[in-house]
């Protein structure tokens, strides 16, 4: 039941805050309500049980977030939002796009077939299995992921050094 | 019970802390000094400035010592004393102590000043430079007991600290815990003098005196990690297990702050280039040979 009430909690905190950042005018006061949307996220799944989860999810968002802020402060003319910039675009179609995925999610909720409850995982072993699943079966996709994502931040940064060397 | 007994120490760690703090600036030992300035600063008016981004400059000085605090809850005072012990423990540090940078960055652009926006600003762009120093000096460490638990981390160096098996960790992580902590050399974000207190400089009054709380809670929190991490946390022979991690942590607290009072402020661009060039190769190395050592010896 406790569980239950943190879990419904932890996810109207992260509607809430997802709400806030397109209600806002200001680039640092969305991207922080971003961070704190995805950090509700990481307590729900801290509510569910999935500690690694929650941890790794709550730690990722504070430091990505926090990044795309200070773009968003460099990039943007109107960084602080003091002439009322309008955040939201292409209203009908995002209307539309939410109102079918409500249903989608709804729809899966409630339709499908969850199956047996599977027994409590204590939070050591589900690390452990993380572990050995990282190491094992899905080594290839995520060394393969983490490589791609090196040579780009490597190839984008030789850009900007020859760009600058330009000018 | 095991909460409210790590809070009090925290705090009682926190005083003394203050104390040395005050006698690394000035050089004189003032024992009432943090309650004579905790006072001065109460009993002054807290003046909010112009056209501040409310939210975040209310939010910023609580959110950091949340921030302090939980990382303190996952680490252990003796085998018994600890808030939570987690199974992902030695991760939850570097989760809250990613909420430091949060805190500073809306301290840093709540006030609407230009001095605490490049100070929040500037502890962003180190974020990388000294994160990685936290991050991966931890992965080390957990390699070696083989648990994420912060507890299983103190029990794996029953037989020789940390900071003796992989000294290179343990250089790398307590430079980087100075800097999360801003104190002296690494204080840019602040940087007194030459920002005139930056993320600090439009606190005033209570508002202040919680800041300048939780920047010593933080303080207190990063010397008893990296007592946990590499000095055997309790581990300690005659005296009981809870008196050599309070010895332990305030010895780190005095060897930071006595870092700060003989070493001058490095410049920024030093900062993020040790950091870079420097700093997180060492740390791979030290993940590399901490490997080897584990699997060869």
């Amino acid at each position: 039941m406790l569980q239950a009430i943190f879990t419904a909690f932890f996810g109207l905190a992260a509607i809430w805050f997802a709400v806030v950042v397109f209600r806002t005018h200001s680039m640092v006061r969305s991207a922080l309500a971003l961070l704190f949307s995805q950090a509700a996220i990481g307590g729900m799944f801290l509510a569910m049980q999935t500690e690694f989860l929650g941890v790794l999810q709550i730690m990722m968002m504070a430091t990505e977030m926090a990044i795309m802020t200070i773009f968003m402060v460099m990039y943007m003319m109107d960084p602080g939002g003091l002439g009322a910039m309008e955040m939201t675009h292409q209203k009908r179609a995002s209307q539309v796009a939410g109102a079918l995925g409500a249903l989608a999610a709804l729809a899966v909720a409630f339709f499908t077939s969850w199956g047996p409850i599977t027994p409590e995982v204590r939070p050591a072993q589900q690390v452990h299995d993380l572990g050995i699943e990282i190491m094992e079966r899905s080594m290839l996709i995520f060394e393969t992921a983490g490589v791609t994502i090196l040579t780009v931040m490597v190839a984008a940064t030789a850009i900007a050094i020859m760009r600058r060397d330009e000018e | 019970m095991s909460a409210a007994l790590t809070v009090l120490m925290l705090f009682a760690g926190a005083y003394l802390v203050a104390v040395l703090e005050g006698w690394a600036s000035t050089g004189k030992l003032r024992p009432v000094g943090p309650i004579s300035s905790a006072l001065a600063l109460l009993g002054r008016e807290s003046v909010v400035p112009r056209q501040p981004d409310r939210i975040f400059f209310e939010v910023a000085p609580p959110l950091l010592l949340v921030a302090a605090l939980l990382a303190a809850a996952v680490l252990p005072l003796s085998p018994g004393l600890i808030v939570t012990d987690l199974a992902t423990g030695a991760l939850f540090v570097n989760a809250a102590l990613a909420y430091v940078m949060v805190a500073l960055l809306m301290a840093g652009w709540g006030p609407d000043g230009a001095y605490a926006m490049v100070g929040g600003f500037r502890f962003l762009g180190q974020l990388i430079a000294y994160s990685m120093l936290i991050v991966m000096p931890i992965t080390a460490v957990t390699m070696r007991a083989e648990s994420l638990f912060t507890t299983e981390v103190v029990e794996s160096q029953a037989a020789l600290p940390n900071a003796v098996y992989q000294p290179v960790g343990f250089v790398a992580f307590f430079v980087a815990a100075m800097a999360v902590a801003f104190l002296p050399p690494l204080d840019l974000p602040t940087a007194p003098g030459e920002l005139a207190g930056g993320v600090m400089a439009e606190y005033t009054g209570w508002r202040l005196a919680v800041m300048r709380l939780s920047r010593v809670v933080l303080v207190v929190t990063l010397a008893a990690a990296v007592s946990v991490f590499y000095l055997g946390g309790w581990l300690g022979p005659a005296l009981p297990p809870w008196a050599w991690s309070a010895i332990k942590t305030l010895l780190v607290a005095v060897a930071m702050l006595l870092v700060g009072r003989y070493v001058p402020r490095l410049r920024e661009t030093h900062v993020l280039e040790w950091g870079w060039k420097i700093g997180i190769p060492l740390a791979l190395f030290n993940i590399f040979y901490v490997g080897v050592l584990l699997l060869v010896v």
